[in-house]
């Protein structure tokens, strides 16, 4: 049976498909009987995707524009 | 990317590989948003993000005769961008800090959770718009992650390169980056979870 630890532990390869179908049932019991866990295990889902929206840059205009000549003089010497 | 773009990109490669400049610039204007968040998010500098992405387009123009088109471009020159960010963030470390403590959920001796999380806050990640304030909170607590769990977390959530990838650029085992993994989305989440019960 896994208490919160190792079902916190595990969360990795369960999300990825990779755990053993007996961990999975031990994980499943626990989530079953713990909401706490259950909600952990939605926002530590969650926040790959937060964390992606979060760090979403793009290029400045004036970076571009320094990148196309860079590259027209290194190119065009080739 | 859509079937759509990859098929629009092999078609301008082909043009490239041929040594028509115009076909490049194009395959630069539709990847260059991507190369140079992958090196900002990576260096944390826009003077090295500028650097990397243009050391990546021109590393890229000079294989263009090697790629054989298996992966998509789009692939391709993002390997390339994190394989420089990488290098960059080597030759400017000067102690690679890998053991420092991350912040994690705690738990009591018979190992159930310390503190229930109160904050529902897993629904609001499908909203379109981030809150800026959160977005400040996550970029700070990107930044302070130990620069070994940083760059795995990156590169896998982020970049969303594979295990094997990582594990080949970084210079660790795949059991080792999913480990580091595993401790830079938990102590994300603790940040983003603490920034909910803030507000």
């Amino acid at each position: 049976m896994f208490n919160c630890k190792d079902s916190i532990d595990a969360l990795l390869p369960f999300l990825d498909g990779e755990m053993s179908p007996e961990d999975e049932e031990h994980l499943k019991a626990h989530l079953n009987g713990c909401p706490p866990c259950v909600e952990f295990v939605r926002s530590y889902r969650a926040t790959s995707g937060l964390c992606r929206k979060a760090l979403v840059k793009s290029m400045p205009p004036e970076v571009a524009g320094r990148l196309r000549a860079f590259l027209r003089s290194k190119l065009e010497t080739k | 990317m859509t079937d759509t773009t990859v098929q629009d990109d092999r078609t301008l490669l082909a043009r490239a590989q041929g040594g028509d400049m115009s076909a490049f610039e194009a395959l630069v204007d539709r990847h260059e948003d991507k190369v140079y968040g992958l090196a900002l998010r990576m260096t944390r500098s826009e003077a090295d993000a500028a650097e990397v992405t243009q050391d990546t387009f021109l590393s890229a123009y000079q294989h263009l005769a090697e790629f054989r088109g298996e992966a998509a471009f789009g692939s391709w020159v993002h390997r390339i961008a994190a394989n420089n960010a990488l290098m960059r963030l080597r030759r400017q470390r000067v102690l690679d800090i890998v053991g420092e403590e991350l912040a994690g959920p705690e738990f009591t001796e018979r190992g159930s959770l310390a503190e229930a999380p109160e904050a529902d806050w897993s629904r609001r990640a499908d909203d379109k718009i981030l809150d800026e304030e959160l977005g400040r909170a996550i970029q700070g607590a990107t930044d302070a992650l130990p620069e070994g769990y940083r760059e795995v977390f990156l590169l896998k959530d982020v970049e969303g390169l594979s295990y094997e990838e990582i594990s080949e650029m970084v210079g660790i085992s795949i059991p080792a980056v999913k480990s580091r993994l595993h401790r830079a989305r938990l102590a994300l989440r603790e940040a983003i979870d603490a920034f909910y019960k803030e507000v």
